[in-house]
């Protein structure tokens, strides 16, 4: 189960979620909303799948798209999506989400999603253990 | 001075976006001793040529002596700062309509601020 701290007048809430189960050659959306004020502008929205720790965000997978926002003459929610392909560079295990717009100095970043992505072990190979016979009869 | 249709106020907000409606009204007072025809009419001045008019849906009134009439109109924002002219014209015995009294008023164009992000959240992530 995964789940994202969010501030509180209590301090910091543990927030539960559900997680979603991926293997490789998999893609995952993920959707953002994001507020917006101002002239319109071209920007890179990006996301990554990795490990938050004490040192930051370990990134593992990643990806990004440019959004074309509209001008908005006062605050207004938008709502976007990136895929991240899914590769064997995750190995099996739990693993953190966040997204950001921007590109090297990001303008703004979410709150990380912790444990929400479980990568599923890899299926083995084809291979037979053993062979019985379990009946003989005249046909 | 105006001789009867006397313009007492143009309300307007001080400022605007661009291409946004601009709601105004006209107050104008009768100030003959009983009831005549008033028109409200109005321009506006920012560079261009003619200058173009602002909508009245009900451009005039007939006003009872010493009231004051409010004319509801509106224009659309342009790409700078506007000077609102509105007229004010009574209806003569001559079954004309004259000229009395000129008013003007300014509107500002409201800048858009620089592209500014307030917030980001992931709402969903899905397998596809």
């Amino acid at each position: 189960m995964g789940a994202v701290y969010l501030p509180s007048q209590y301090g910091l809430l543990l927030l539960p979620l559900a997680n979603v189960q991926v293997k490789a050659g998999d893609s995952l959306r993920i959707t953002c909303r994001y507020s917006h004020l101002g002239k319109a502008e071209s920007q890179t929205l990006y996301a990554a799948i990795g490990n938050s720790g004490w040192a930051g965000f370990d990134e593992v997978l990643h990806a990004s798209k440019t959004i074309n926002v509209p001008e908005d003459a006062s605050w207004n929610y938008r709502e976007d999506y990136v895929d991240i392909s899914i590769t064997t560079a995750l190995s099996a295990g739990f693993y953190d989400l966040y997204a950001k717009i921007g590109s090297t100095i990001p303008k703004v970043i979410s709150p990380t999603l912790l444990d929400v992505v479980e990568m599923l072990a890899a299926t083995p190979d084809s291979q037979f253990g053993e062979i019985s016979i379990t009946g003989y009869a005249k046909v | 001075m105006a001789q009867y249709a006397d313009i007492i106020e143009i309300a307007a907000p001080a400022e605007a976006l661009q291409g946004s409606r601009v709601d105004i009204t006209v107050r104008i007072k009768n100030t003959y001793s009983s009831a005549i025809g008033i028109l409200a009419a109005g321009a506006l001045e920012y560079g261009v040529s003619p200058w173009p008019g602002i909508i009245f849906p009900e451009p005039s009134a007939n006003v009872n002596g010493g009231v004051t009439y409010s004319f509801a109109g509106y224009f659309t924002m342009p790409d700078k700062k506007v000077t609102i002219h509105a007229y004010s014209y009574y209806y003569g015995a001559d079954g004309s309509w004259h000229f009395d009294d000129e008013m003007a008023k300014a509107v500002n164009l409201v800048s858009v601020p620089e592209s500014q992000f307030g917030s980001i959240e992931i709402t969903s992530y899905q397998r596809r």
